[in-house]
């Protein structure tokens, strides 16, 4: 409140300004309000925006191929959900058993779509999350995710005036939403998607990108077919420097967007950087943690991947783990959880702090340079190789 | 009857509650902490730091907040950021990197001045500039440092003295020019545009044009950044959260993320506890709030009504601004582009007051400021690349009326301005670019929940200063330590977390000897 220790008398009087500030003070308080007008006006404005959980409900159920199908989510109050740039993910979290855990999809719908999102979901081999997402969960039924996260979009300050985008499987869902936004929002660039399956009835979206590619004059769509039966006619094997120098042509003001399995997205960054794409033109969606981390540069040798370890929760308790499990993975198998939203090392919500003991934290854990200093990891892609103890 | 009636854990009884983990209130908690209370830090992100943080994208870490930090002093001249720091126990943990220059200043075309972080040179090059102002340019530097000396030493004397010979023979400079605004001083002194331009630019640092602000203000800023050099820590901002919290948790404290705290809870009219949004209940005889004034006393507060000297004290203050950022990644040397300075300034006029009134739409910006990070350290970026980062001030209010669905676009859309501005001065950038994120006042409203976004608190105009301020004190143990009360930036904001962490650690104590001869008794 305005300072009631400067009577008259306050030798500050003699100040030049002090007045007028004392002035200006009564004036402003004269003409403002207490502010309460602010109250819960953040939480509101941040709730639309990014909301940290939205509960859905699953209002339709695709079935894509005879391994993928598409949920399609609705906000449970029927509300529109959030805005969303196309390429981004919704963690989605479950509760399989018992045990809670969560994974990222990417809305595969027009980011111009808010009455509801699709997510396409591939089974995946050996599998957890998919398996139960296809085989459990039905029409009704309710779901909870995180808000709409991700870093994979295109971003309209980078100066270019083409997107071509390598999908390799259910890495098709976010091409498919990039291609119904630049259809619905009429954004002015080409889109090339060249799009990998494996078997001819593998193809997800199949009859839909055909129709988009007739319809619109944006599109090219290049279907490869890496494993195609004797009778196929089209595009097949695998994606090779020469087979990509002949699709894509020039590569000058072109962004590159992959998605697929990391192996995929590992050997078409190499191809693309082979024919002359620049490494800042090229963008690779995280793909969930590293799956033989002992391939990995810093695992300790004579470490046996089956082996296990303790790992303690600082005033909570224990359990053994493997050390080619990830952390955040046991940690959840065992009841124990923190926030999480990528699962591939990228977004740090799942930091935790090593207290004792080691991890091995591989290239896709994109730490801050101090963490390493004082012991914090990305649980979602740090692995336990010997005894820890960590603070969550 | 009270909620602590049911049987109560040591470890849900903490001697003091720190609400959010900015500068203040890892400062607070630290001191706190190392003084001997048991202190709990509540926050409500999975990291500490809030301006002072980084995020990764790609190759590169980008730096948020912190542009020049101030106050720290060479090693052989060291100032009173250092001596705080070593009393939170982190000199040791951080490696501090000197800069060179103060800044560059650019209106295309008209002026490109670079001011050195050298006393001495700072007078040498703006009278190469300005040779008709010599003389005032000399009387201007004398003023500013002796003004700036009676701030420190003499100013808060005479807040106790109250004598009025002590004023006009210690306090002369301050008397006749402190409280006057910048822009008053400076057309006072000079007559050339374009070196009031070129002196006021730091405006941008406290949020408000140089006709609203006191020139006490402005005079310390340059006088400290000449006198004391403005600094970086290697890691950024983040190296000092990290080293704040880690010496808070070496000297014994508590610390939670992913929890906010829900609600602060009194009893009698003081501070009893806090219950988080993960539904635990701590007690304590203590809060420190790093949160605004606005959330902890209308939300938190588990009273029906703020306290009257609250309302009171909040109808003359108005939200400071908050800002448009460009976290910027490009796959070029500084040099490639042009740069010369980590901090530049460009301007598209030269009286600011058309730069502040800018800052309510959400036109094209009319002044940025361009930081390099990496050209005083090249840790700061990946070899033969740069991390910048482009900014302009800019409120809340215009971004309300934008609907969800065309916010991303609108973004987009003023951030293209902001790299045609740099451009101007910088051409290249867009060309190579790797990485860009671009952050808005609802991004800043979304990490520091802060009302309007604001960085820097309140709007910092005379009136606001603590001068002017009384202590909210209506709740017995309940603290305020952020930009909110007092100035913003990373300087005052330690400072004021260190300061109130420590008059919190006296009621702490205070009510342990009360406890004591109650129990006693």
């Amino acid at each position: 409140m305005p300072n009631q220790n400067t009577p008259a008398d306050s030798v500050l009087q003699q100040v030049v300004g002090y007045q007028e500030a004392l002035n200006h003070q009564e004036q402003l308080a004269l003409e403002g309000t207490d502010l309460s007008e602010h109250k819960g006006k953040v939480s509101n404005t941040i709730a639309k925006l990014h909301p940290k959980r939205l509960h859905l409900k699953v209002i339709d159920i695709i079935e894509d191929t005879s391994s993928t199908k598409t949920l399609r989510v609705a906000s449970k109050s029927n509300a529109l959900l959030p805005p969303f740039q196309a390429g981004q993910y919704v963690n989605l979290f479950v509760n399989i058993g018992g045990t809670n855990s969560a994974r990222p999809y990417a809305m595969s719908s027009s980011s111009q779509t808010r009455e509801h999102y699709d997510l396409t979901i591939k089974r995946a081999t050996p599998g957890f999350v998919t398996h139960y997402l296809l085989d459990q969960v039905n029409v009704g039924d309710e779901l909870t995710s995180s808000g709409p996260m991700g870093t994979f979009y295109h971003n309209p300050l980078f100066p270019v005036d083409e997107l071509v985008f390598l999908a390799g499987g259910s890495g098709i869902a976010p091409a498919r939403s990039m291609i119904h936004e630049i259809a619905d929002r009429q954004l002015d660039y080409k889109f090339h998607l060249i799009y990998v399956s494996s078997f001819e009835d593998d193809v997800i979206f199949e009859q839909e990108l055909l129709q988009l590619d007739k319809e619109h004059d944006f599109l090219t769509y290049d279907k490869i077919i890496s494993r195609p039966q004797e009778t196929y006619q089209g595009m097949s094997g695998r994606l090779t420097e020469e087979r990509l120098r002949e699709l894509i042509g020039v590569t000058d003001r072109k962004m590159f967007y992959l998605c697929g399995p990391t192996p995929f997205n590992q050997s078409g960054r190499q191809h693309l950087q082979a024919i002359g794409v620049k490494p800042r033109h090229i963008r690779i969606e995280a793909n969930g943690p590293p799956k033989n981390p002992e391939s990995l540069e810093g695992w300790p040798q004579q470490l046996d991947p089956a082996a296990e370890v303790t790992v303690t929760i600082q005033g909570q308790g224990s359990f053994k783990a493997r050390v080619d499990e990830p952390l955040l993975n046991s940690m959840e198998r065992n009841g124990y959880t923190v926030e999480n939203a990528c699962r591939s090392g990228e977004c740090s919500l799942c930091r935790v702090k090593v207290v004792k003991g080691s991890v091995l934290n591989p290239p896709e854990a994109h730490l801050r340079k101090t963490d390493a200093q004082y012991g914090w990891c990305h649980s979602c892609v740090a692995f336990p190789n010997e005894d820890i103890e960590i603070q969550i | 009857m009270t909620v602590f009636d049911a049987m109560v854990f040591d470890a849900n009884v903490f001697d003091a509650i720190v609400i959010g983990s900015g500068n203040a209130g890892l400062s607070a908690a630290t001191a706190l902490q190392r003084g001997g209370a048991k202190t709990l830090l509540l926050e409500r992100h999975n990291i500490p730091g809030g301006c002072a943080t980084s995020f990764v994208r790609g190759e590169f870490e980008f730096e948020v907040a912190l542009h020049q930090l101030s106050g720290m002093g060479t090693e052989e001249q060291p100032f009173v950021m250092r001596q705080i720091f070593e009393q939170l126990g982190i000199m040791d943990k951080i490696e501090v990197v000197e800069e060179h220059d103060l800044y560059r200043f650019v209106l295309p075309g008209e002026i490109d001045i670079t001011l050195p972080a050298d006393w001495d040179d700072i007078s040498r090059v703006l009278i190469e500039h300005f040779p008709h102002e010599a003389q005032a340019i000399t009387k201007f530097m004398t003023l500013i440092e002796s003004i700036s000396l009676e701030s420190f030493m003499n100013v808060p004397q005479l807040k106790r003295n109250n004598d009025s010979e002590f004023l006009d023979s210690q306090c002369a400079n301050y008397k006749q020019y402190g409280l006057r605004s910048a822009k008053d001083v400076f057309n006072e002194l000079f007559t050339d545009q374009d070196l009031i331009a070129v002196l006021g630019a730091y405006w941008c640092y406290l949020g408000v044009a140089t006709n609203d602000l006191p020139f006490v203000d402005l005079a310390v800023m340059i006088y400290a950044y000449a006198k004391f050099k403005p600094a970086h820590i290697k890691g950024g901002s983040q190296a000092i959260s990290s080293a704040l919290l880690q010496s808070f948790q070496d000297a014994g404290g508590h610390a939670k993320f992913n929890c906010g705290a829900e609600k602060i809870l009194t009893e009698n009219g003081n501070i009893c506890g806090v219950r988080t949004e993960t539904g635990e209940t701590f007690r304590c005889s203590t809060v420190i709030s790093n949160a605004s004034p606005i959330h902890t006393y209308y939300e938190l507060l588990d009273m029906p009504k703020a306290p009257e000297q609250v309302t009171h004290d909040l109808k003359s203050r108005r939200l400071g601004t908050s800002a448009l950022v460009l976290y910027v990644g490009v796959d070029c040397p500084p040099e490639q582009l042009g740069i010369t300075n980590a901090s530049t300034f460009i301007v598209r006029d030269r009286d600011e007051e058309v730069a502040v009134a800018n800052m309510r739409t959400l036109n094209p910006p009319v002044s940025i400021m361009v930081t390099c990070y990496n050209l005083e350290d090249p840790d700061f970026a990946p070899e033969g690349k740069s991390s910048l980062s482009i900014l302009c001030l800019q409120h809340c209010e215009p971004w309300d009326s934008v609907p969800d669905e065309k916010y991303a676009e609108t973004k987009y859309r003023l951030a293209d301005t902001l790299i045609d501005q740099a451009e101007v001065v910088f051409p290249g950038i867009r060309e190579h670019l790797e990485e860009v994120e671009v952050a808005t006042p609802l991004t800043m409203m979304r990490y520091l929940n802060t009302p309007g976004g604001a960085i820097y608190g309140f709007e910092q105009n005379t009136q606001d200063g603590t001068l002017f301020r009384e202590r909210m004190n209506a709740i017995g143990g309940l603290y305020i330590a952020s930009a909110w009360y007092g100035m913003g930036g990373f300087q005052p904001t330690y400072m004021s977390g260190n300061s109130a962490g420590h008059a919190a650690l006296k009621y702490v104590q205070k009510n342990q000897i009360q406890q004591e001869v109650a129990e006693n008794a």
